[in-house]
C-alpha cells in the first residue's frame, strides 16, 4: 500500500490539510500537483495518476476538493484509490458534506481521523463505528451506529456484536434491480444488463441464524425440481457473513447478518432484457431557425405494473431559447443550465405509449463551437417487480430462544445507466 | 480574533499560552492551543512557539494533548534539541492507564522522526509490544519500522524481530497485519518476511478476520509463497475463492495476483481473471475502472482472446472521462476479430465526432490500427471522416493515413485519393507534416501534388513550424524525383528561400545538403532519397505474439500497469514513419555475431550442416538480399497457395522459373527464440519475416521473403523472389521421413549432379538423424536461380545456427 502523505486541497491546489506519514516524499512536492494536472489536462491526457519525477500523485476529486496521495513506491493503486474514497466516507458521516467549507470548520477532528485512519502509510482503522472511540473532539460526534461497537478485539463473530434485542424482531429484504441499457441511434440495443442487490434492515435480537432461499436455476437444478422461473446469476458477490462453502455445495445463502443495513449480496444478469422503457425520437435542427423535437415513450412491461417518478431527459443545443412544449401526458420543463428537457411522468402504466413534442428557436448567428451528441437518458422505478424474475422464496430465521420473526420482501427494478443515442 | 500580521499571530498566541490565567483554566488553555493549530493549518509558520508548546504538552487534558502532539510532529524536525524536553512527557504518557493515552504517545513518539532520540524510543517500543490493548500493540509494532526506516543502516535487535515474528499470531488481527508489514519493512535487504508452510496457513485461516486493507496485505505477501503439493495448492485455492468474489475491488485483485504464482503461470488461471476484472470494469468509482482497464490491456498482452465475447462492455458511455474512453478504445483494438469488426467500426466511428478532440483523435488512430487487419473498411470510414472537413478530425486521419500506409502499403491507392483537397482544412503542424510526407513519398499518384506544395512553398515565409518546413523541403525534393517538370521551378525557389534567408540552422542545412546532393546528378539524389516507403513487419498477419504471463505477474495490481500505458500512448504522437524504429533488445548482440564473415559461421554449424555445406562450396557470386519491393501479407499467401495447388496437381509441368525445395536444418532451440529476436536477425540480413506462431506452440512456424539479386556471369542483375517457410513440429519420429528422398526438386541434373549422385545415401541416414530435431525450411522461389537458392539457404541457415546457439 503505503502512501507517503495524504493532502486535502481545494480547487486552486492550495492545501487545505495534509498528513505526512511515512516522510519519505518531500512535503512540498504537492506544489507540483496542480500544473501538473493544468498540464495535463491542456493535453487531454488528464489520468487519475500523475508523476512528477519519482513521486506518484493518485488523485480523485470530491465536489470542490482533491484528495491526493502521494507515494514514490510502486504501491497498490486499487488499494490507495478505496483508501481515498474511504476517506470520502469516513468524512462525509462526520461533517454530512464533505467540501472546502467543512473541511476548514472541523480540521481538528479532521487532523484526529487522519491520524487513525492511517499510520505509517498504511491503513488502520477504517470503520467509522470503531473509530468513534478514538474520536476525543465533543461537537463533531456521530449521530449513527446506536447499536453497540463490537469492541475492537476478537468477537467469534466480528460483523455483529452479542447481546442485541429488539422488542419486535424483524427483517425487511430489498431487492433492488438496476437496469443499464445503451441503445444506438438506429435503435438497435448494443448492450444491456442487470445489476441487482439484495439488502437487508435486520432488527433480530441475538444471534440468529438466517437461510435465504432464491430461485436460482443452479439450485433448481442440482435439486431436480423444475417449475416455474428461475434465474442465472454472474458475479455473484456476498457480504462477509455468508457461508460460501455452503453455498458451493448446495447453494444454500446461510448466514448470521450484520445488525441494522447491509448489503447481503449482489448479482449481475447479463441477458438481453427488452428496454422497459422504450423511446423513439425524432429531433431535427433547421440551422439558424429551430429544433422540433418529438419524443414518444412506450412502457414495455406489465399491464400490472407502474414505473414512478420517470423522468426522460432529452438534450437540446445550448444556444436554443423560447421552449414550447405539449405532452400527451406529464410535464415538460427547460433546464437551460444542463441543456436538456426534461419530461417528467409521475406514474406510468406498462403497456402505455405518451408522446412529447418541444419546439425551441435558435439563433441566427450559429454557435461556433462543436457539440457532442449526448444521449437521451431515462430515470424510473417500478416496484414490486424484477426484471430478471428472481425471488425470494423463503427466508429461515432460526435463534435459540426461539422467537419468532417476520421476513419483509420488497422487490424494485430501477434505471441505472440507461442511454438512447440520438442523431443530432 | 481581529486580522493581524503573522508575526503579530504568533506574538499573541505566545502571549496567551504562557499566560499563567490561561494555563490554570484548561477549557482556556486548550481553545489557545486549538488557535495556534488553526493558525498552523492556515500555513502561517508557529515554529517560534515549540517551546510554549512542549509546555502545554504536560497535561491530563487528552483532547488538547492530540492537538500538542498535531504541533510537535509537523515542527520536531526544525527544533531537534527542544523536542528532546517532550520524551520525558511522551515517557510518562507510556506509562498512563488508559490505553488511549498510551497508544497516542508511543505513534508520536515515533512520529517525530528524529534519529536523536531514538535511544529513548527504543525502551517504550519494546514495552508496546507486550502491552495488554490491542491499539498499543498495533502502534509499537509499527513503530519498530519506522525506526528502522529513520536507521536504515542499523540493525533491528534480533529479539525484536523474533517477537514480532511471534506477534503474528496476535488475537488482534490488525497486529498480525501490522506485524507484517513492519517485517517486509525492517527486513526488506533479506527479501521480506520468512513466508513458511505454517506462517501461510496461520495468515490464510485468519484471512476473514481481517478488513479490506489487512486481507490486500496478507494477499500480497502470500504471493512469495509456493504450495509444496497439489493438495495444499487446492486447498489453497478453495480458501481463496471467498476472496476473489469480494465485494472490494481490491480484495479481489490482490487475490487475483496471487494465482500466476500458485498455479505456475497456467493460462486456465488467468481464465479466472476475466469475471472479476470485467466486474471492477463497471464499478461506480472512476479510478477503479480505470485501474481495472489497466489491468486488462496487461492480460491481453498475454491472452488476445480473453475479452472478445465482452466487447460490448468496453464501449463508452457518453459521460465517461476522456482517459476511460481513451483506455476503452485501446482495449476495443485489441478485441477485433472477423465477427467483431463490423460492430467495433462502427461503434468507433461514432466517437470519432467526439465533441473531445482527443478522444476522437484516439478514436480515429483506434481505426487505423484496425485498419492494418481490415484496411478496406477502416479506409472507407477514414475517408468518409475526411468529408466532414472538420480540422482536427482532419488531422488525425491524415496523420493516421500515414501510418497506415507505412504498415499496410497496399492502402495507398485509397490513400492518395482521399488526399485531394485535404489540405484546406489542416491547420496544425503535425497533420500537415503528415500530408508533406504523403505527397512525398506517393506523388506520382496525387495529380495535384505539385499544387499542393506549391501553396506550402508560397507562404512558406510566415510559416512558424520547423517539422512543417523540414518536411517540406524533403517532400520537395521526392516530388522532383518523379514529377521534375512541375516542381522544378518551386523546388528552386523554395531551395533559394532556404538557403539564402531562412534563418534557423536545421531548415538552412537540409536545403543546402539537399543542394549540394542535386549537384551530384540525379542518380545519386534517387539513392539517397528514396528509401523504403513502407516497413510491413509492423504489421501482424496472425497477431501479436503472445506474451509470457511472467513479464507482468509482478506488477500486477501495482502502480506501474496505470503508468506504463500512459507512456505508450505519449509516444504515440511523433513524427513521420521513418523515425519509427522497430528496436527489437537482443539486436546489439546480435548483430556482432552476425557481421562475422559468413565462411566463419558456416564452421561453427559443421557437425550438422553438411548439405548446407556444400551448397556454400558452390557459392562465389556475391549475393545481395533486399527487402524491396515489399510484398504484403495478402500477396504472400496468395503467392505461397497458388504455387502449393499447382505443385499438388501435376509435378511433371514444373515451371522454368519457379523451384521449390526443402530443407532440415538442425537448430533444436529455434522454436524457443522470440519472434522479436528472429525478425531483428533476419532483417540484418534483410529477409522479412510476416508471420508467427507464438514461442513454444507447435507446430511452430515461420514465413518469410526476400529478394535475391547477384550478377550472375553477364552485367545484368538478376532478381528472384524467395517465399519461405520454416516449420518444427516438434514429434521425434515423423511420419514424413517416408518421402525424403526428394528434397530438392526440380532439374537437378543440369547444376548439382556431380554433388548429388554419392553423397546422397551418406546424407540420407544423416538426415534422418537431424529431422528428428530440425526445423523443416520450405522455400519457393521464382523466377528459379538455383546458385541464388542456394545462397540464400546458407544465409538463413547461418542465421538460424546463430540464433539458436544463442539461445543454447
Amino acid at each position: 500500500m503505503s502512501a507517503s502523505a495524504i493532502f486535502v486541497l481545494d480547487l486552486k491546489g492550495k492545501v487545505l490539510i495534509c498528513r505526512n506519514y511515512k516522510g519519505d516524499v518531500d512535503m512540498a512536492e504537492i506544489d507540483h500537483f496542480m500544473p501538473l494536472l493544468m498540464q495535463h489536462e491542456e493535453e487531454g491526457l488528464i489520468c487519475p495518476v500523475l508523476s512528477h519525477g519519482n513521486v506518484h500523485f493518485m488523485w480523485i476529486k470530491h465536489s470542490n476538493l482533491y484528495l491526493v496521495a502521494t507515494t514514490n513506491k510502486n504501491s497498490n493503486a486499487s488499494l490507495v484509490y478505496s483508501f481515498l474514497y474511504k476517506i470520502v466516507e469516513v468524512f462525509t458521516e462526520y461533517f454530512k458534506e464533505l467540501e472546502e467549507e467543512s473541511i476548514q470548520d472541523n480540521f481538528v477532528v479532521v487532523y484526529e481521523l487522519l491520524d487513525e485512519l492511517m499510520d505509517f502509510g498504511f491503513p488502520q482503522t477504517t470503520d467509522s463505528k470503531i473509530l468513534q472511540e478514538y474520536i476525543t473532539q465533543e461537537g463533531a460526534k456521530l449521530e449513527v451506529a446506536k447499536s453497540k461497537v463490537p469492541t475492537t478485539v476478537t468477537n467469534a463473530v466480528s460483523w455483529r456484536s452479542e447481546g442485541i434485542k429488539y422488542k419486535k424482531n424483524e427483517v425487511f429484504i430489498d431487492v433492488i434491480e438496476s437496469i443499464n441499457v445503451l441503445v444506438n441511434a438506429n435503435g438497435s440495443v448494443m448492450s444491456s444488463d442487470i445489476v441487482g442487490s439484495i439488502k437487508l434492515k435486520t432488527m433480530l435480537s441475538g444471534m440468529p441464524e438466517l437461510r435465504l432461499g432464491l430461485n436460482d436455476r443452479v439450485l433448481f437444478a442440482l435439486t431436480g425440481r423444475d417449475k416455474g422461473k428461475t434465474v442465472v446469476m454472474e458475479d455473484v458477490k456476498f457480504h462477509q457473513c455468508v457461508r460460501l462453502s455452503r453455498f458451493d455445495s448446495d447453494r444454500t445463502i446461510s448466514f448470521i447478518p450484520p445488525d441494522g443495513d447491509s448489503e447481503l449480496m449482489s448479482y449481475r444478469i447479463n441477458t438481453h432484457v427488452k428496454p422497459l422503457i422504450w423511446i423513439e425520437s425524432v429531433i431535427e435542427k433547421f440551422s439558424h431557425s429551430r429544433v422540433e423535437i418529438m419524443v414518444k415513450a412506450k412502457g414495455q412491461f406489465k399491464k400490472q405494473s407502474v414505473a414512478n417518478n420517470v423522468e426522460v431527459r432529452v438534450p437540446v443545443p445550448s444556444d436554443a431559447d423560447s421552449p414550447k412544449f405539449k405532452t400527451s401526458t406529464g410535464n415538460a420543463k427547460y433546464v437551460p443550465e444542463k441543456n436538456l428537457v426534461v419530461w417528467t411522468i409521475k406514474s406510468f402504466p406498462g403497456g402505455k405509449e405518451f408522446l412529447m413534442r418541444a419546439h425551441f428557436c435558435l439563433p441566427s448567428v450559429e454557435n461556433a463551437e462543436v457539440e457532442g451528441k449526448p444521449p437521451i437518458t431515462v430515470k424510473f422505478e417500478i416496484p414490486y417487480f424484477t426484471v430478471s424474475g428472481i425471488q425470494v422464496r423463503y427466508m429461515k430465521i432460526i435463534e435459540k430462544s426461539g422467537y419468532q420473526a417476520l421476513p419483509w420482501v420488497r422487490y424494485i427494478t430501477q434505471s441505472g445507466d440507461y442511454q438512447l443515442r440520438t442523431n443530432v | 480574533m481581529p486580522y493581524l500580521g503573522t508575526e503579530d499571530t504568533v506574538r499573541e498566541l505566545r502571549r496567551a499560552l504562557s499566560n499563567p490565567n490561561v494555563q490554570s483554566d484548561h477549557l482556556r488553555y486548550r481553545n489557545t492551543v486549538l488557535k495556534v493549530i488553526r493558525t498552523m493549518s492556515q500555513g502561517v509558520d508557529v515554529s517560534g512557539l515549540f517551546s510554549e508548546m512542549v509546555k502545554a504538552c504536560a497535561t491530563v487534558d487528552i483532547v488538547q494533548k492530540k492537538l500538542v502532539y498535531v504541533f510537535l510532529c509537523s515542527y520536531a524536525a526544525l527544533n531537534p534539541e527542544l523536542s528532546l524536553l517532550v520524551i520525558n512527557t511522551l515517557r510518562k504518557d507510556c506509562q498512563d492507564p488508559n490505553p488511549m493515552v498510551r497508544s497516542l504517545a508511543l505513534r508520536n513518539m515515533t512520529n517525530l522522526r528524529l534519529p536523536s532520540l531514538v535511544e529513548y524510543v527504543e525502551q517504550p517500543l519494546t514495552a508496546g509490544l507486550r502491552d495488554r490493548a490491542a491499539c498499543v500493540r498495533r502502534v509499537a509494532v509499527l513503530g519498530w519500522a519506522k525506526l528502522h526506516s529513520l536507521q536504515p543502516s542499523s540493525e533491528i535487535d534480533a529479539a525484536v524481530v523474533n517477537e514480532l515474528y511471534s506477534l503474528l499470531r496476535d488475537p488482534d488481527p490488525v497486529v498480525m497485519v501490522n506485524c507484517l508489514r513492519a517485517l517486509e519493512e525492517i527486513l526488506k535487504e533479506e527479501g521480506g518476511v520468512a513466508i513458511n508452510k505454517p506462517i501461510t496457513h496461520h495468515l490464510l485461516n485468519r484471512l476473514k478476520e481481517c478488513d479490506i486493507w489487512g486481507q490486500c496485505e496478507v494477499l500480497r505477501i502470500l504471493q512469495r509463497y509456493q504450495p509444496q503439493s497439489e493438495d495444499e495448492l487446492f486447498d489453497i485455492l478453495s480458501l481463496l475463492d471467498a476472496s476473489l468474489v469480494s465485494p472490494h475491488p481490491p480484495v479481489m485483485a490482490a487475490t487475483l495476483s496471487l494465482f500466476p504464482t500458485l498455479c505456475a503461470v497456467s493460462l486456465a488461471a488467468v481464465e479466472r481473471f476475466r469475471a472479476p476484472l470485467l466486474a471492477a470494469c463497471g464499478s461506480a468509482s472512476r479510478e477503479m475502472r480505470f485501474t481495472a482497464l489497466c489491468h486488462i490491456q496487461l492480460l491481453l498482452r498475454s491472452l488476445p482472446g480473453l475479452m472478445c465475447a465482452h466487447y460490448k462492455r468496453f464501449f463508452c458511455g457518453y459521460a465517461e472521462p476522456a482517459y476511460i474512453k481513451q483506455r476503452k478504445m485501446q482495449v476495443l483494438v485489441e478485441l477485433v476479430n472477423d465477427e467483431t469488426v463490423a460492430m467495433l467500426l462502427d461503434e468507433l466511428k461514432g466517437y470519432c465526432t467526439d465533441v473531445n478532440a482527443d478522444t476522437a483523435q484516439a478514436a480515429i488512430s483506434a481505426i487505423g490500427r484496425i485498419g492494418r487487419s481490415y484496411s478496406d473498411r477502416c479506409l472507407e470510414i477514414l475517408t468518409g471522416l475526411l468529408g466532414l472537413k472538420q480540422e482536427h478530425i482532419t488531422s488525425a486521419v491524415v496523420r493516421t493515413m500515414r501510418d497506415l500506409v507505412w504498415v499496410c502499403p497496399q492502402c495507398s491507392d485509397t490513400v492518395c485519393l482521399g488526399l485531394e483537397g485535404c489540405e484546406e482544412t489542416l491547420q496544425d503542424s503535425q497533420g500537415r507534416q503528415a500530408l508533406l510526407w504523403l505527397l512525398g513519398m506517393y506523388g506520382e499518384r496525387v495529380s495535384s501534388a505539385p499544387y499542393t506544395l506549391e501553396v506550402f512553398i508560397d507562404g512558406v515565409r510566415s510559416e512558424a513550424s520547423l517539422g512543417v518546413k523540414m518536411e517540406l523541403l524533403t517532400a520537395t525534393m521526392r516530388l522532383f524525383l518523379c514529377r521534375p517538370a512541375e516542381t522544378q521551378d518551386m523546388l528552386g525557389r523554395l531551395l533559394h528561400y532556404c538557403i539564402e534567408e531562412e534563418t534557423d540552422m536545421c531548415v538552412h542545412d537540409q536545403a543546402l545538403l539537399y543542394y549540394r546532393l542535386l549537384h551530384c546528378g540525379i542518380e545519386e539524389t534517387r539513392k539517397v532519397l528514396q528509401g523504403r516507403r513502407s516497413d510491413p513487419s509492423l504489421g501482424v498477419l496472425i497477431g501479436r505474439p503472445a506474451e509470457p504471463i511472467s513479464h507482468w505477474a509482478h506488477s500486477f495490481n501495482t502502480l506501474e500497469p496505470l503508468r506504463q500505458s500512459a507512456v505508450e500512448t505519449e509516444s504515440a504522437s511523433r513524427g513521420s514513419p521513418e523515425h519509427v524504429t522497430f528496436d527489437p533488445k537482443p539486436s546489439t548482440d546480435l548483430s556482432d555475431t552476425l557481421n562475422c564473415s559468413h565462411a566463419e559461421k558456416v564452421q561453427t554449424g559443421s557437425d550438422s550442416t553438411c548439405s548446407a555445406d556444400d551448397l556454400a562450396s558452390s557459392i562465389m557470386v556475391p549475393l545481395s538480399l533486399s527487402l524491396s519491393p515489399a510484398l504484403s501479407p495478402e500477396e504472400f499467401e496468395h503467392l505461397w497457395l497458388w504455387r502449393h495447388a499447382e505443385q499438388g496437381v501435376e509435378k511433371t509441368k514444373e515451371e522454368e522459373d519457379y523451384v521449390c525445395m526443402e530443407e532440415h536444418v538442425h537448430c533444436p532451440a529455434i522454436p524457443l527464440c522470440s519472434p522479436q529476436s528472429i525478425q531483428a536477425a533476419m532483417q540484418l540480413v534483410n529477409i522479412q519475416t510476416l508471420a508467427f506462431t507464438p514461442p513454444y506452440t507447435l507446430p511452430w512456424r515461420v514465413y518469410l521473403y526476400t529478394h535475391t539479386q547477384h550478377t550472375r556471369s553477364a552485367d545484368t542483375p538478376h532478381s528472384t523472389l524467395i517465399l519461405g517457410e520454416l516449420l518444427y513440429t516438434g514429434e521425434a519420429n515423423q511420419k514424413a521421413i517416408g518421402d525424403r528422398e526428394v528434397m530438392v526438386e526440380g532439374e537437378q541434373e543440369n547444376e548439382g549432379e556431380e554433388a548429388t549422385a554419392d553423397g546422397l545415401s551418406g546424407r540420407e541416414m544423416a538426415r534422418k538423424d537431424r529431422e528428428k530435431e530440425g526445423v523443416k525450411v520450405t522455400l519457393k522461389q521464382q523466377p528459379r536461380d538455383d546458385e541464388a537458392l542456394k545462397g540464400f539457404l546458407t544465409i538463413l541457415t547461418t542465421v538460424l545456427h546463430t540464433l539458436s546457439s544463442e539461445r543454447a
